[in-house]
């Protein structure tokens, strides 16, 4: 068990996602291991929000902690089933030399920041599901530490996703960067600081405002940034679709809601009933 | 003891030198449990420190170390996953020496202000100004708790800007805590009329949520 929450330890702290390593196209994760990492880190994280509803029940609804514990696992590897596809693709459109398996490591590696966040802000939530009674505000509460672990991860994700283009680009440009001597100024200059970083110095930013990166680089970034808000959007709609998590205590305990509503205004009229009641 | 509370205000590299970690992580929450002790019990002398008030002392002695420590390990978790994610993993251990001293600053600064609240106890026998005396106590002790963590913080924020930024939030992540861990821990210090209890078991909730109806309701008329 150690070894698998080293391996989680070594992503975040980025060993395993360095430039050096990226440049190989490869992802060195050992998957099996930080799944299950992942899986226990999502059952510690299940269980401190399923305790309101327990603790709010006296005890009655216990059924809520289990269920939560099973779900939210559950919830990080079915918003990753959802989304793989379409990042193989992209990033294949793209032409990063991202392998299938590596990109699925990949985004693994992104759940496990995910989940190291969410599961360190267990305490927290822990704490207030034991001195609240309001629902609305333990609904907001969860929201937020959901948000800040997403935000880090996709941020993980997507800073990830720009080193492999960047990499890709001076990989690709030293190939060619002998030929591009004759060419116009600039481009003397990119395949100078393509030189320089295939020489593990780092590259010249060439004016104050100018961004790194060819254009198609930038397109690049820009894509995976859209698919970092699609991940989102997907991780908050399977958050709605698996409800209830923390479980209202005046409602009967149940494994799945009826289909209605969605999560953006399900937020809203939590913050509506926070206000009110 | 009162040499090393010395160094902490005086934010000596004592606290933050290299080797004997654990030991000066355990003598820096021993001065937190301390001093916290100290002004908890003269928090809690409002009505009184005989017969029943008694319990009110020793309460609040337990409750005011309790409340530091308690919203400390709830923030630390995350304020360390963040670090790491961050790459300044290797300045953790100090940042939380550095964190660790600044409250145990806090509990030394309140404990100078203990003379304040006796007078006031002394002069004074309204029940709402003793609570409000004592948040100003907290107020300004934490103020000024606030030069002891940028002494101790200087050589990061230079060593790394991003620093900084994780100070902010850690900032913000324990105010959050705490302000819930004080109303939680509530009566710190005791209303004279009422029986003495450890925790006020009626009044049980939510601080922000107790916040935003009463913004609602002012606002609503």
């Amino acid at each position: 068990m150690r070894k698998w929450f080293k391996q989680l330890d070594k992503i975040l702290r980025g060993d395993a996602t360095r430039m050096s390593l990226l440049a190989e196209g490869k992802i060195r994760i050992p998957v099996g291991g930080l799944s299950v990492a992942i899986v226990l880190l999502g059952v510690l994280y299940g269980l401190c929000m399923g305790s309101f509803a327990m603790i709010r029940t006296g005890g009655e609804a216990y059924m809520q902690l289990i269920a939560s514990a099973i779900k939210v696992p559950m919830l990080f590897f079915l918003t990753l089933a959802v989304t793989f596809p379409s990042l193989y693709v992209f990033n294949a459109l793209i032409g990063t030399r991202l392998s299938v398996v590596s990109a699925l490591r990949l985004l693994i590696a992104a759940l496990g920041v995910m989940l190291a966040v969410l599961a360190s802000l267990g305490p927290i939530v822990v704490f207030f599901a034991l001195s609240t009674k309001s629902y609305p505000f333990m609904q907001l509460l969860n929201v937020a530490t959901a948000t800040m672990a997403g935000v880090l991860g996709l941020g993980f994700l997507l800073r990830t996703l720009n080193r492999l283009v960047i990499v890709q680009e001076s990989i690709e440009s030293s190939h060619v960067g002998p030929k591009s001597e004759s060419n116009e100024g600039k481009e003397k200059e990119k395949a100078y600081d393509s030189n320089r970083a295939s020489e593990g110095k780092p590259a010249e930013p060439i004016g104050a405002l100018d961004r790194a990166g060819k254009f198609t680089t930038r397109k690049a970034k820009s894509v995976f940034k859209a698919w970092t808000m699609v991940f989102a959007l997907v991780g908050a709609q399977m958050s709605w679709v698996l409800r209830p998590f923390i479980g209202c205590p005046s409602l009967p305990f149940e494994w799945f809601r009826e289909r209605e509503s969605n999560f953006f205004i399900a937020v809203l009229r939590a913050l509506v009933n926070l206000f009110s009641s | 003891m009162l040499l090393q509370a010395e160094n902490v205000l005086r934010a000596r590299p004592w606290a933050v030198e290299d080797g004997h970690t654990a030991k000066k992580l355990a003598q820096l929450g021993l001065l937190v449990v301390v001093f916290g002790i100290v002004y908890g019990a003269v928090m809690g002398s409002f009505g009184g420190v005989f017969g029943q008030r008694f319990w009110q002392v020793v309460f609040s002695a337990i409750k005011v170390p309790l409340l530091l420590m308690g919203t400390f390990a709830l923030s630390l978790p995350s304020f360390f996953v963040v670090n790491t994610l961050l790459g300044l993993r290797s300045d953790f251990s100090y940042s939380l020496r550095a964190l660790l001293a600044t409250q145990a600053g806090l509990t030394i600064i309140l404990t100078s202000f203990a003379p304040f609240t006796l007078l006031w106890y002394v002069s004074f026998s309204n029940y709402q100004g003793a609570i409000l005396f004592n948040t100003l106590m907290f107020g300004s002790a934490s103020f000024a708790a606030q030069w002891v963590l940028r002494r101790f913080y200087e050589p990061l924020i230079e060593r790394d800007p991003r620093h900084r930024m994780l100070l902010r939030a850690w900032l913000v992540i324990y105010a959050f805590v705490g302000i819930q861990m004080a109303w939680v821990l509530r009566p710190f210090v005791g209303n004279p009329n009422m029986p003495t209890q450890f925790l006020r078991q009626d009044v049980w909730g939510n601080a922000y949520v107790r916040l935003v109806n009463i913004i609602w309701t002012f606002i609503g008329g």
